[in-house]
C-alpha cells in the first residue's frame, strides 16, 4: 500500500504548476474565458509540445504511453488553474473511443494527429429529447452509396465549436447494440456548430442537415461499438474527475487563504464557526472526490475490474465540485462573485462538468444497476 | 499509487499460520455475543493471542507486543475480521489508546511495568474521560488529584465509561492545580480498578456507543479519596494535558483503519431475502438507490480510514485527517441509519424475536449512531479541531498530537 505519488508524478505535477504561473496566471484566465474560443494557441502547443496532451495515447500512436494516474497528475494540475482548452476531450476521450473503437488502420491515421495537437476531436452523444446513455442514441443516418446522410442536433458537445472533428454516436439499426461511431469532419458541408451561452464552458451544439459524410468514416465494425465504446468511457471518465478534484482542491485553497485575510468584526472571518463550517464540508466533499477519483485510477492501471470504481468516482465527484464552489461561495459572499477574482471560473466548471459525461444520477443508476453484483470482502 | 496491502511470501506465510492458529483456537459461541458466557471466551482468545503478540501487533516485542511490520498486522486484522471480530475481541480501547500514550509519555519504568499486561490481555483497561461537568471542554475537569506523600488523592466523578464486563484498570486526567493556568494543570494516572474508594455505577443510555464488540452499557465512576501510588503518574505533574493529546489524536481518527462498515453489505443480503409487495425488495429500483446511497457513504468512509491508516504507519505529517473521518464516519451513520429505515421500514426499529431479521443488530444501529456522535468528542468538537489544524482564520496550523516515540 502506497499513497503517495510517485517521484516522477511530482517533477509532472511540479512542470505543469510552473506552466501555469508563468503563462497561465488566474488573470490570464479570467480575461480568456470572456473570448470567444475560449482558450489560445500558447496553451494549446506547450499541452501538444510537452506531451501532456496525448500522454495517454500508446507510444507506437504517438503518444506517451503513460498509466491513467500520471495523466490524472497532469489534469489535476490543469483543473486547478483552471486551464481551459479541449485537452480532455480530444487527448482523452476521443483518443479513448479511437483506440478502442477504431481499427488499427483508424488508429494510426488518427492518434498521432490528435497527440500533436494538429487535429482537435470531441465526441457527441446527447440529443435534444433525450438524457446521457446510448438509450438515447436516436440519429439515425440514411446509406447513399458510399455515404451515410446525417440529419439532426447533437446538444451540449464539449469543445465542438473549436474541433476539426466530432465523433459523432449514431443508431444503426433497433437492436441495442446497433449504435456507429461516425468520425464526421466539422468541415462538412451541412454541419455547422455553435458554442451555446449561459451558465457553460464548452458545451456547443452541432447541427446536422443533410451531411454526407463517407463510410469510411465509421469507427471499427457496425454492431461492435457498445463494450468498446464502454472501455473508452471507463478509462476516460476519472480523468474528467480528476480535473474536477483539482478545481475542488483550487477552491478550498482559495477559501482557507480568504478566511485568514478577510477581516470583519475585528478578526479574521476564519474564526467564526459558521465559515469554519463551510470549509469543513468544503474539505469533506474534496477528499471524497479526491480518494474515489484514484483508486479508480488505481484500479485501471493494476488491471483490475474498475466500473463500479468509476461510477463511484464520477459520481462523488460532480457533486462534490458542485457542493465545494457553493460552500467557497458561502465563504466569499460578495468578493467571491466578482469576476476579476477568478472563483467563478471554477464555479461555472463545477457546473458544467457536473452533467459531463452524464450527471451524478446517471452514474448511481448504472451503480443501482450494479448494486447486486457487488460483493465487497 | 497502490490501494491494497501488498504481501511478501514470508507473510503470506504468516497468514497460513495465523488462519491455522485461529480455526483451531476460535471459540464457539452463540446468542447474545454481549453476554457473560460469549465474553469470557473472547477474554480467552484474546490471551492466547496475546501470547503469541498477536493482541497488539505492532506494538514494541520487549513491551508483550508483536513487533510486526504493518502489513503482518493487516494480516492479522483481515483473518480476525473474517470471523466478523476486531483486536482484540472485546472492548479494549482503553488498552489501545493507553498504551499509545505510554509509549510516548512514560518513563522506562512504567513502560516495563504498565505494558506488558496491557499488550499481552492480562488486564482490560477502560478510559475516563468525560465529565459531568467536562465532556468537550476536556481540559475543564473538576475530578482532583492531589499529592500527599508518595500517593495522590484523587477525587471526583467520570461518566459515559467503559462497557459491560468491567476493567482491571483505568486511567484518567485530573487537575492537579486549581490555580493553574488552562492545560497546564492537568495530570495523567493509570489507576487499579480495585482501589478503596472507586464505585462503578451503570448508566442508562439510549443503546450501546458504537465502539464495537462488547462496548454495552456505560457507567460512571466515581472516586471518593482513592489513592493512587505516585508512580502511575505518567508524563509528570501538571502534563497531563500533553500525554491526553496522543491518545485524544488516535481516538479523533488518526489511526485510520483497513476495514469497513458491514452495512452495506448487511443491507443487501436483507434486500435480497426480503419479500415486499410480492416481491424481493432488491427487485424495487427505490430499494437499490437507497444501497447505492449506503455504498457511497460507507465507500469514503472507508476510503478516508485506509488514507489515516496509511499515513498513520508511514508516519506522514497529519492535520485535520483524523477528525475529518471521525466527523464523517459519525455523520454518514445518521445517514445511513435513515437509508435503512428508508430501506425496511417498520423492521428498522424493532428487535421482536418473531419478526426481527436482524438478529437485532437494525434496531441496534438505529440507536448507537445516535450515540456514536459524541464518543471521541462531538461531531462539532471534530470541526473545530479540523479548522485549527486546517489554519482557518490564522496563519499558525495547529499540528496533529504525537502518537509515536
Amino acid at each position: 500500500m502506497d499513497l503517495s505519488l510517485t517521484e516522477s508524478q511530482q517533477l509532472l505535477k511540479q512542470s505543469v504548476e510552473d506552466f501555469i504561473e508563468r503563462e497561465a496566471p488566474r488573470d490570464t484566465l479570467v480575461e480568456l474565458q470572456q473570448t470567444e474560443r475560449g482558450f489560445n494557441d500558447t496553451i494549446w502547443k506547450t499541452a501538444a509540445e510537452t506531451g501532456w496532451l496525448g500522454m495517454l495515447i500508446p507510444e507506437q500512436y504517438g503518444g506517451g504511453g503513460a498509466e491513467f494516474t500520471d495523466a490524472a497528475v497532469v489534469y489535476e494540475a490543469l483543473g486547478h488553474a483552471p486551464m481551459p482548452g479541449p485537452m480532455f476531450s480530444s487527448g482523452v476521450l476521443s483518443a479513448q473511443i479511437i483506440q478502442h473503437v477504431g481499427s488499427e488502420e483508424q488508429r494510426q491515421r488518427h492518434l498521432p494527429a490528435i497527440a500533436s495537437g494538429e487535429v482537435i476531436c470531441t465526441f457527441a452523444l446527447t440529443e435534444p429529447e433525450y438524457r446521457w446513455g446510448l438509450h438515447g442514441v436516436r440519429m439515425r443516418p440514411r446509406e447513399d452509396g458510399e455515404h451515410y446522410v446525417l440529419d439532426g442536433a447533437k446538444l451540449f458537445v464539449y469543445d465542438a465549436h473549436a474541433a476539426d472533428y466530432v465523433i459523432t454516436a449514431v443508431r444503426t439499426g433497433d437492436g441495442e447494440d446497433d449504435i456507429g461511431l461516425l468520425m464526421v469532419d466539422t468541415k462538412t458541408p451541412g454541419i455547422s456548430t455553435r458554442r451555446l451561452g449561459g451558465f457553460t464552458s464548452s458545451e456547443s451544439e452541432v447541427i446536422f442537415q443533410n451531411a454526407r459524410v463517407p463510410k469510411s468514416a465509421l469507427l471499427g465494425r457496425p454492431g461492435g461499438v457498445r463494450n468498446a465504446l464502454d472501455r473508452a468511457l471507463m478509462n476516460a471518465t476519472p480523468l474528467l474527475c480528476a480535473y474536477q478534484v483539482g478545481g475542488a482542491q483550487a477552491v478550498f485553497d482559495l477559501s482557507v487563504k480568504y478566511s485568514r485575510e478577510r477581516v470583519q468584526f475585528g478578526r479574521p472571518i476564519g474564526r467564526f464557526q459558521f465559515v469554519q463550517n463551510h470549509i469543513v464540508q468544503l474539505v469533506n466533499h474534496l477528499d471524497a472526490a479526491r480518494w474515489t477519483t484514484y483508486e479508480a485510477l488505481w484500479k485501471l492501471d493494476s488491471g483490475r475490474e474498475a466500473t463500479v470504481s468509476v461510477h463511484l468516482a464520477k459520481a462523488v465527484t460532480s457533486e462534490g465540485y458542485r457542493e465545494a464552489c457553493d460552500y467557497a461561495h458561502e465563504v466569499h459572499a460578495g468578493t467571491g462573485v466578482m469576476r476579476e477574482y477568478g472563483l467563478t471560473l471554477f464555479t461555472r466548471l463545477s457546473r458544467s462538468l457536473y452533467h459531463a459525461l452524464g450527471e451524478p444520477r446517471y452514474h448511481r443508476k448504472r451503480l443501482a444497476d450494479l448494486v447486486a453484483t457487488i460483493a465487497v470482502d | 499509487m497502490d490501494f491494497a496491502p501488498s504481501y511478501t511470501p514470508e507473510q503470506e506465510a504468516f497468514r497460513s499460520e495465523v488462519r491455522a492458529w485461529l480455526s483451531e483456537h476460535m471459540p464457539k459461541t452463540g446468542g447474545d455475543l454481549d453476554s457473560d458466557e460469549n465474553y469470557r471466551k473472547f477474554r480467552q482468545l484474546g490471551r492466547d493471542l496475546g501470547k503469541r503478540g498477536w493482541l497488539r501487533p505492532t506494538a514494541p516485542k520487549q513491551y508483550g507486543g508483536g513487533g510486526l511490520d504493518v502489513a503482518s498486522a493487516i494480516v492479522l486484522y483481515e483473518e480476525m475480521d473474517a470471523y466478523g471480530l476486531p483486536i482484540p475481541p472485546y472492548y479494549d480501547s482503553g488498552g489501545w489508546l493507553g498504551g499509545a500514550s505510554i509509549l510516548v509519555w512514560g518513563t522506562e519504568e512504567q513502560k516495563q511495568r504498565l505494558l506488558p499486561p496491557i499488550f499481552t490481555g492480562d488486564v482490560v483497561t477502560w478510559q475516563l474521560l468525560t465529565g459531568p461537568e467536562a465532556g468537550s471542554d476536556l481540559a475543564g475537569t473538576k475530578t482532583d488529584a492531589r499529592r500527599d506523600g508518595d500517593e495522590y488523592v484523587i477525587n471526583g466523578e467520570k461518566i459515559y465509561v467503559g462497557g459491560s464486563h468491567g476493567a482491571d484498570q483505568f486511567w484518567t486526567i485530573t487537575r492537579t492545580n486549581p490555580d493553574g493556568d488552562r492545560h497546564k494543570n492537568l495530570s495523567w494516572f493509570m489507576i487499579p480498578a480495585n482501589l478503596p474508594g472507586i464505585t462503578v455505577r451503570p448508566m442508562e443510555l439510549l443503546g450501546d456507543g458504537g465502539e464495537g464488540i462488547g462496548a454495552g452499557v456505560k457507567n460512571t465512576v466515581y472516586f471518593d479519596n482513592v489513592r493512587v501510588p505516585a508512580a502511575n503518574l505518567v508524563g509528570g505533574e501538571n502534563n497531563g494535558w500533553q500525554v491526553a493529546s496522543t491518545h485524544l489524536e488516535l481516538e479523533h481518527g488518526s489511526g485510520g483503519s483497513v476495514g469497513r462498515n458491514r452495512w452495506f453489505t448487511r443491507a443487501l443480503r436483507w434486500a435480497n431475502e426480503q419479500q415486499r409487495d410480492g416481491r424481493p425488495l432488491i427487485e424495487d429500483p427505490e430499494a437499490r438507490d437507497r444501497l447505492v446511497d449506503i455504498f457511497v457513504l460507507t465507500e469514503i468512509s472507508r476510503l478516508f480510514g485506509l488514507r489515516n491508516f496509511w499515513m498513520n504507519r508511514t508516519h506522514q505529517p497529519m492535520t485535520y485527517e483524523g477528525p475529518q473521518s471521525s466527523y464523517f464516519r459519525k455523520l454518514s451513520g445518521l445517514k445511513i441509519t435513515e437509508a435503512l429505515h428508508s430501506l425496511f421500514g417498520p423492521y428498522a426499529l424493532t428487535h421482536d424475536e418473531r419478526w426481527d431479521f436482524s438478529e437485532g443488530t437494525l434496531d441496534a444501529y438505529q440507536r448507537s449512531a445516535i450515540v456514536a456522535l459524541h464518543p471521541g468528542g462531538t461531531a462539532d468538537i471534530q470541526k473545530v479541531i479540523m479548522a485549527r489544524r486546517i489554519g482557518m482564520g490564522r496563519e499558525e496550523r495547529e499540528s496533529a498530537g504525537k502518537t509515536v516515540e
